[in-house]
């Protein structure tokens, strides 16, 4: 056994080991405690000094060699009189049948601690059909490759996942290699907001188009010259109702009203006939007051559901239009069905959100997600839910629609709804974000899976921490100093917050063999 | 210039004898219009007969009408659908073909991993034609991923493309089954004739101008009959074009009169439905007309045996009904209630059954389970779902379907 160090003090949570000389501890390193039965997996979260001289000795000394000593002055036996100590905390205990508890006592006084093996985490369950792989074991800054962390997809996606980090720290990659596995697993359905249009992998990039099974378990709408295989993304106006503005666009009360009532009078054709309405027809049987407001409020209206849908008006030929296609008086009615079925037959489905702004972006997640929470409500209620795969709606910058200050402003919106409430119909939300602090404590407790990325920022440390399922309130340093691909993963679906590397998205895709198609000669009728 | 677009006639659908003269008049009348307009070609994107070796009754029909079209000048080209086509057996179509009546468009090049359509190229007009053929449970959906469209796409002249297939920006009230993204299709042609969906629809996108599908004549399915009922125009589609496509326009085919009677017996004891449905029948004037009578709703109380249907029928045939249609699928009572839904295309209804039935058995099997399993189990009934025809033996037809049953399953 390589021995890395021998526990010297402390208690729970905060054990005293003095690091063998010539071992080099890191911060995040995993150690391990051999026990009769078991073994105690422990992990080093602060390293200090120590040394057998006196502080005021040592200063003097120091003062001597700077000042006057020889240039190869140094200590007498200095591996027994200066060392490093770390600060570590018990994670977990492995017993010899591969189960997994929470320490509840101490490592032996005295004891020899050695650095983490793969033989150590055999408890580790591996790939499955509906488990996806999110990373290795790192100790430290070492990989263990060996080590692969596998999670069950149907869990943590029904239970809502969180990604936090802040820019440059992987989050996209992250999600790549999520959605990626996901496309090997029926058990689960995403609908993907993509924002910077980064997943799907065009141009010869390296995406998701690019797994051996993309074509039948990946779908991608784009709003145009849609690459072959992928939809046009046009979603009939029919298809929006007022309330799936709710949460993303502000109303008053009367524009509200107004809604409503061109919704019950018109249905589907409700907001182009808002759109379409001239301003100086109204109130003509009014008084002069009431007609003014109705007017201004119509005008305002009008101006709202324009820029939140980035509509236009052809005055020639009195039709509605969208200035990035995706909006449509005539076409795309069965767009948001297609897209419902093919989550809730276990695909990933890919919208090209990037031309949209974010309101647009929003209301086009929120007509879909509305209909699977509508879909899922209902399988219970017919008591086949069972039957149907998890559903997870992929949104950035999540606070966009579960920001603290969103919710109170605002009334509630589709997504709020399903973080609070979808767990129950198996429909998650996988939320990234960079800041996490402004996300409610009720909604960040909700989300029982997170992978924490790097953040230098304190208080968004801190909400992470507040929020964990694991305690990690010795790990505020260790989080910021996750460099690129570095993450923790804390989840009820985790014995411990279990340190990973993230593997990169193009080498993990380009190791699987290309699709099978093209290689064998087809009959054509 | 001008061609006729059809598709979807579904020849051989019809089972009752009155309704089999119907859709042989239609058929007839369609094929009489285009002689009489003078069309240089008449395009036929699939289904034109129900199964693929329809009975001799119904080969006689179209063998008369492509004959004439023959004799009138007039060139038809065509590609199979899904049901007139069988892999492991052959299609009246190919009878066509073998006459000199039909021209199929789907002639293939070798060229390594890719599939390379060449062109068909009309004498008469100089147009240019290419398509592929639909085939049953998505299959051809492999077709389009290695077609090489940047081939079609070169070619200069009036260009055509045939396809048989739900292409899914083209969906409008179907409920979602499977179906084709129209970026598979090469881009920049001049007209995409379109077979599979039962209406008609003529949509343009961004690099794929005039997308249409004409719709079925008059019925492939039961559904047809009744939106037929509620007043949904069959026909075809002309087209005149010189350089590019000037005009698209739909041609109603003059089909039947029909009467819908719909009635909603939820929550009624089986005499008070019965009650219902003879008042609401003895309201309508039947004579000369196809009358659907369609009953729906759980009963409150008694079976729907309770109904005497044959009675109904006889009444209204004796009144005049030129033929009766009794839906009654959806009619059911406390006693006794048929599992599923009815709504939709036969397709359609098939794979929630799959999807509800695979739910329920624990299968470890990847490729038997989720949309995989629906995918497997859709393209198994496809084989198993046809009966002996007359002119087949019975050896031969087991072979067959063997044959296709093992391929499908990727035993071969």
């Amino acid at each position: 056994m390589s021995v890395a160090g021998q526990v010297v003090g402390g208690g729970i949570g905060d054990i005293l080991v003095r690091q063998q000389s010539g071992s080099r501890l890191e911060v995040g390193d995993l150690l391990v405690s051999e026990e009769e039965n078991s073994i105690l997996i422990l992990e080093v979260f602060g390293l200090q000094y120590g040394s057998q001289i006196d502080g005021r000795v040592q200063e003097m000394m120091s003062g001597v060699i700077l000042e006057e000593g020889p240039p190869d002055a140094e200590f007498y036996e200095p591996n027994f009189v200066n060392y490093v100590m770390a600060r570590v905390k018990a994670l977990a205990r492995v017993n010899r049948d591969l189960s997994v508890n929470l320490p509840k006592s101490l490592p032996a006084f005295f004891g020899k601690l050695r650095i983490i093996s793969s033989e150590d985490l055999k408890f580790l369950q591996g790939g499955g059909r509906d488990r996806i792989f999110i990373g290795y074991i790192r100790s430290g800054s070492k990989v263990i490759r060996d080590a692969k962390v596998w999670l069950d997809a149907r869990d943590i996606f029904t239970h809502h996942l969180l990604i936090p980090a802040t820019t440059g720290r992987g989050k996209s990659n992250l999600v790549k290699c999520i959605l990626y596995h996901l496309l090997d697993s029926s058990g689960v359905g995403a609908l993907v907001l993509d924002a910077h249009n980064e997943y799907y992998g065009l141009n010869g990039e390296v995406g998701l188009s690019s797994h051996p099974d993309a074509r039948n378990s990946l779908v991608y709408y784009t709003p145009t010259d849609p690459p072959p295989g992928s939809r046009h993304l046009t979603i009939s106006l029919d298809t929006i109702r007022p309330d799936h503005f709710e949460g993303i666009v502000e109303f008053s009360d009367a524009q509200v009203r107004t809604m409503r009532k061109y919704y019950s009078d018109y249905r589907g054709e409700w907001i182009s006939q808002i759109m379409l309405t001239d301003l100086s027809m109204l109130g003509e049987a009014e008084s002069r007051r009431d007609a003014e407001t109705r007017s201004i409020t119509m005008a305002v209206l009008q101006q709202k559901i324009r820029q939140a849908l980035d509509l236009e008006v052809d005055r020639e030929q009195n039709v509605v239009v969208s200035r990035h296609n995706v909006f449509d008086s005539v076409r795309g009615g069965r767009t948001a069905d297609e897209v419902v079925r093919n989550i809730e037959e276990g695909r990933v489905v890919v919208l090209d959100t990037s031309k949209l702004n974010d309101q647009a972006e929003l209301v086009v997640g929120s007509i879909i997600a509305t209909r699977i929470l509508d879909h899922y409500r209902e399988a219970k209620t017919r008591g086949v839910l069972r039957d149907k795969p998890v559903a997870t709606i992929v949104i950035e910058e999540a606070p966009r629609v579960i920001g603290e200050e969103v919710l109170q402003s605002r009334t509630n919106n589709i997504y709020s709804t399903i973080a609070r409430e979808g767990r129950k119909f198996k429909v998650g939300l996988t939320a990234i974000t960079q800041l996490s602090s402004v996300i409610p404590k009720a909604i960040l407790a909700n989300m029982n899976t997170k992978i924490i990325l790097g953040n230098e920022m304190k208080m968004e440390r801190m909400a992470l921490i507040e929020s964990a399922s694991q305690d990690l309130s010795e790990d505020d340093r260790t989080i910021a100093s996750l460099d690129r691909g570095e993450a923790i993963i804390t989840s009820i679906f985790v014995p411990f917050a279990l340190p990973i590397q993230i593997p990169h998205f193009e080498e993990m895709a380009q190791q699987r063999p290309p699709p099978a198609s093209g290689t064998t000669r087809m009959k054509v009728f | 210039m001008k061609f006729a677009h059809l598709a979807d006639v579904h020849l051989g659908f019809q089972k009752q004898e009155p309704l089999q003269e119907m859709e042989r008049r239609i058929f007839e009348g369609v094929v009489d219009r285009c002689i009489a307009e003078g069309v240089d070609f008449v395009l036929v994107c699939g289904d034109l007969f129900h199964v693929n070796i329809p009975d001799m009754r119904v080969q006689k029909i179209a063998m008369k009408k492509f004959r004439d079209m023959h004799d009138a000048g007039i060139p038809v080209y065509a590609v199979y659908g899904s049901h007139d086509f069988s892999p492991t057996s052959s299609s009246a179509i190919d009878l066509l073909e073998a006459a000199g009546y039909l021209n199929k468009v789907t002639v293939p090049s070798d060229d390594g991993d890719l599939i390379r359509l060449n062109y068909v190229q009309d004498k008469n007009t100089g147009a240019r034609l290419a398509g592929f053929s639909g085939l049953k449970a998505g299959r051809d959906v492999e077709y389009y991923e290695r077609l090489d469209r940047e081939y079609l796409e070169s070619a200069d002249g009036f260009r055509i493309f045939l396809f048989h297939g739900a292409v899914g920006e083209m969906l409008q009230d179907e409920i979602s089954g499977e179906s084709l993204p129209l970026s598979y299709m090469p881009r920049g042609l001049d007209y995409y004739a379109g077979g599979h969906l039962h209406t008609f629809r003529n949509r343009s996108f961004s690099g794929y101008e005039n997308v249409v599908y004409p719709g079925t004549l008059f019925a492939g399915q039961t559904a047809d009959m009744e939106e037929n009922a509620r007043g949904r125009g069959r026909g075809f589609v002309m087209v005149d074009f010189g350089d590019k496509v000037e005009r698209v326009r739909f041609v109603e085919a003059p089909g039947c009169r029909y009467e819908m009677v719909d009635v909603d017996a939820d929550g009624l004891a089986s005499e008070e439905a019965a009650a219902r449905i003879r008042s609401m029948v003895d309201s309508i004037d039947p004579t000369g007309k196809v009358v659907i009578l369609k009953a729906y709703g759980e009963l409150g109380s008694g079976r729907t045996a309770d109904i005497d249907f044959s009675a109904i029928r006889k009444g209204l045939l004796q009144g005049g009904a030129y033929h009766v249609m009794i839906h009654r699928r959806g009619l059911t009572s406390k006693e006794y209630k048929t599992r599923g839904e009815s709504t939709g295309t036969r397709e359609e209804i098939e794979r929630r059954t799959f999807q509800d039935s695979i739910a329920n058995v624990r299968i470890k099997r990847a490729a038997l389970t989720g949309h995989r399993g629906v995918d497997l189990s859709t393209k198994l009934l496809a084989t198993l779902r046809h009966p002996r025809p007359d002119n087949e033996k019975k050896a031969d037809y087991e072979r067959r379907v063997t044959a296709d049953a093992t391929s499908k399953m990727g035993l071969e």
